[in-house]
């Protein structure tokens, strides 16, 4: 099967680029790319996976900037999973100013904002699954989703979830796992997944209370098998592997993650050998770097369909035998996968990540109605202007981004903290140079289940430990040890970091007010959406507050908001951003 | 969902050595006075300074990640026959960083009839978790694995 593999590399090398081609000798924009561009497929084997990762709740179309800050250990800079800007275009071949560099990196993002327009929609989502469906036949293609699809915008968070299992259902969704969903807390997650078509499913989720009935057992089916053009599929679910460290822990108190990859080989083992299927998919949450240790440890997995780690990835891994694909975040693509499997074995492939261009793909009228009814009882809230933004305001980097900084400085002007944590999540959304800022907008960067902010004492000394705790999830050398997300971001403070020193001696020079850390004083903090304030003592309750309520109130206040995108972090070891493979610059 | 079954049945003993320290930062207190053992000297009062043998017989499961540093679940198997004349007589798990490294010692007979033991230890930082197999021959076999042990995380 190895060998065959191999030789189907060459197909894939073909669309990447195809793209590209395509606008470039035609640089005029949106108008010389066509439906039929987006489209083109060679059709192949016979049946499709459609794959969806990361939506993050956001049924309408929207701006979003790749990152242009995405660094990691050196053994993995420059690999796929750690590329960005003119490394990513480099490293899949994009022609500068294509509808493809456009959506994967953040090169002229503004420029072409307004030549492209914005992304994803579940209504032009449903246009490509439908076109794929028609072509293919309905019975012969599966639409799978990786999971952080409940959470995201404040339509998910104000209908509990609701809202987005319903666009689910509306798509077609056949089957998923998740990580943020588990947010909603075990008893919603277990209404949401009875209100929703697809099944949910997950070998690695484990009931770890004694007391309960589900002690060792597991808590949703690991795996399920589906018939699609004469194939039998089987496809094993991995949900995020760290949601209990990463998320609070009383969401899912009773449950144990974990990666448990000799339950994930058990079952492959038990899908070849006893239900004979001709295919064994893994639908994941571990993220892309992750899933290529995955592949390098599990034997016998056919296709991982990963999610979590938002990236855009034109072309498909092949690690061990085992093809890598992932489908980048917040709606912006959905993954065409076309497979030959018969008899046991997959003879033959071809992938493409199909962009969602809202601009060329047109909205199915059943999903804008949908998306009108779903947001009717909110919209008198979420479309409130808040204020303008002078310059763009992004989420995404490894340590810094404009939208999280004005988070920062909201929390600083009203906590008046000597230093501030925010999340280095991925999720969040992206408000162009002079445009308003919605309530819309402040919901789709911090809309979560537990949004306090929480101000307390820690001493310097804890301040110090706690940021190379983060930084070594993050910048890990082996995967197995990452947690998928990006440093999170201060106010108040800045730092080195030498990124491919050992774990405890990465930051230097850091500095709280302008002035170098005592690590004997006790400094006011504030934080939310982590569990920091647990580490600190003499816990400010009467300031606590939702963050969007503090972000929505500064915006108000200060009507038109500047925010730099100079930085606080100094990075020693390498000269840019977006870093080559094996090198220190771009 | 019956696989999970086998364990239950299996595990030896199930010691719960917690006291929930809500951060890791529960390491920083300095180990408390004659309970100090260090994994050095707790692998020698065991082996008496013979030098155990690093095997793939010894199946050491645990997180790469823990989920709660206060109990951090931890399976031994030895892949070893349970015969009168040649077995695992006992398992040893270590825990390098801790205070006392020691964490637990199964004793073993051949009327086991397999060797493993599932258990939890209580990790204050991140640190290598070891297994360590005594053999009826005067042997050791020997495996470890790295947990990490973390304040939290990136969503």
């Amino acid at each position: 099967m190895e060998v065959s593999r191999r030789d189907f590399m060459h197909i894939c090398a073909i669309f990447g680029i195809g793209m590209a081609t395509i606008s470039s000798a035609a640089p005029g924009g949106a108008a010389q790319i066509s439906l039929k561009d987006i489209f083109s497929f060679k059709d192949t084997g016979n049946f499709t996976l459609l794959h969806m990762c990361d939506l993050h709740a956001h049924l309408k179309p929207l701006f979003w900037r790749e990152p242009s800050t995405l660094i990691s250990a050196p053994n993995l800079v420059g690999t796929p999973g750690f590329l960005c800007g003119d490394a990513f275009a480099k490293h899949y071949g994009l022609e500068p100013s294509s509808l493809d560099a456009y959506f994967d990196t953040h090169i002229d993002f503004e420029a072409l904002a307004k030549k492209f327009g914005k992304m994803g929609g579940v209504a032009h989502i449903k246009t490509v699954l439908d076109h794929v469906r028609k072509t293919r036949g309905a019975d012969n293609v599966l639409f799978l989703d990786s999971g952080d699809t409940w959470q995201g915008t404040g339509v998910a968070l104000k209908s509990n979830g609701e809202a987005i299992v319903k666009a689910q259902n509306y798509l077609g969704v056949d089957v998923m796992v998740g990580h943020w969903e588990f947010t909603y807390g075990k008893k919603r997650v277990k209404e949401l997944i009875g209100m929703l078509d697809a099944k949910f499913i997950s070998q690695n989720i484990i009931g770890d209370d004694s007391f309960a009935d589900d002690f060792e057992e597991l808590i949703f089916e690991p795996y399920t098998i589906e018939e699609r053009g004469g194939a039998k599929i089987g496809i094993i679910g991995q949900s995020f592997p760290f949601t209990s460290t990463a998320n609070p822990k009383e969401f899912t108190q009773g449950w144990s993650f974990g990666l448990r990859l000799e339950s994930l080989q058990e079952y492959v083992n038990e899908l070849k050998d006893e239900h004979k299927v001709d295919c064994v998919v893994l639908l994941s949450h571990d993220g892309f770097s992750v899933d290529q240790e995955v592949a390098r440890k599990v034997q016998g997995i056919d296709f991982i369909l990963s999610g979590h780690t938002h990236d855009p990835s034109p072309m498909p891994i092949v690690i061990d035998g085992t093809v890598i694909v992932i489908a980048g975040s917040h709606g912006k693509y959905i993954g065409r996968l076309d497979i030959d499997a018969k008899d046991g074995k997959v003879n033959n492939y071809e992938y493409k990540l199909i962009p969602i261009a809202s601009n060329i793909i047109p909205a199915d009228p059943a999903g804008v109605k949908l998306v009108d009814e779903l947001y009717a009882p909110y919209a008198a809230e979420m479309n409130e202007v808040l204020g303008k933004t002078k310059n763009i305001l992004y989420k995404r980097d490894t340590f810094f981004s404009t939208f999280d900084q004005l988070i920062n400085d909201a929390i600083l002007d009203e906590m008046k903290c000597d230093i501030s944590f925010t999340p280095g999540y991925r999720w969040g959304t992206t408000v162009l140079a002079g445009e308003n800022i919605l309530m819309d907008n402040v919901y789709e960067m911090c809309g979560i289940t537990y949004p306090n902010v929480y101000t307390f004492e820690l001493e310097g000394d804890k301040i110090a430990k706690l940021l190379e705790d983060i930084a070594d999830n993050v910048f890990n050398e082996n995967p197995l040890y990452q947690q998928g997300g990006d440093m999170s971001r201060l106010g108040g403070a800045t730092y080195d970091i030498t990124v491919g020193n050992p774990n405890g001696k990465r930051i230097t020079n850091l500095k709280i007010g302008g002035k170098n850390i005592d690590l004997k004083k006790i400094y006011i903090v504030s934080s939310w959406g982590g569990n920091l304030q647990n580490a600190g003592s003499n816990l400010q309750k009467a300031k606590t507050r939702a963050v969007y309520d503090v972000v929505r109130d500064y915006i108000k206040r200060k009507k038109v908001v500047d925010v730099s995108n100079k930085g606080n972090v100094k990075l020693v070891d390498f000269d840019c951003g977006c870093p080559r493979k094996g090198s220190k610059s771009c | 969902m019956k696989r999970r079954d086998f364990l239950k049945n299996l595990s030896l003993s199930a010691a719960t050595l917690a006291v929930i320290p809500t951060m890791s930062f529960a390491a920083d207190e300095k180990p408390k006075g004659s309970n100090a053992l260090a994994y050095k000297d707790a692998l020698a009062a065991i082996t008496g300074g013979k030098t155990p043998e690093p095997s793939e017989k010894v199946s050491l499961k645990v997180p790469e990640i823990a989920e709660n540093g206060a109990v951090v679940p931890v399976t031994v198997e030895i892949d070893y026959p349970m015969t009168d004349s040649d077995y695992v007589k006992a398992i040893h798990i270590f825990a390098a960083k801790n205070g006392n490294s020691r964490c637990i010692d199964a004793h073993l007979s051949p009327a086991n009839g397999k060797a493993m033991l599932s258990t939890r230890v209580k990790l204050g930082e991140t640190q290598e978790v070891i297994a360590l197999a005594e053999l009826s021959n005067g042997n050791f076999l020997i495996a470890s694995q790295s947990v990490k042990v973390t304040i939290g995380g990136c969503g």
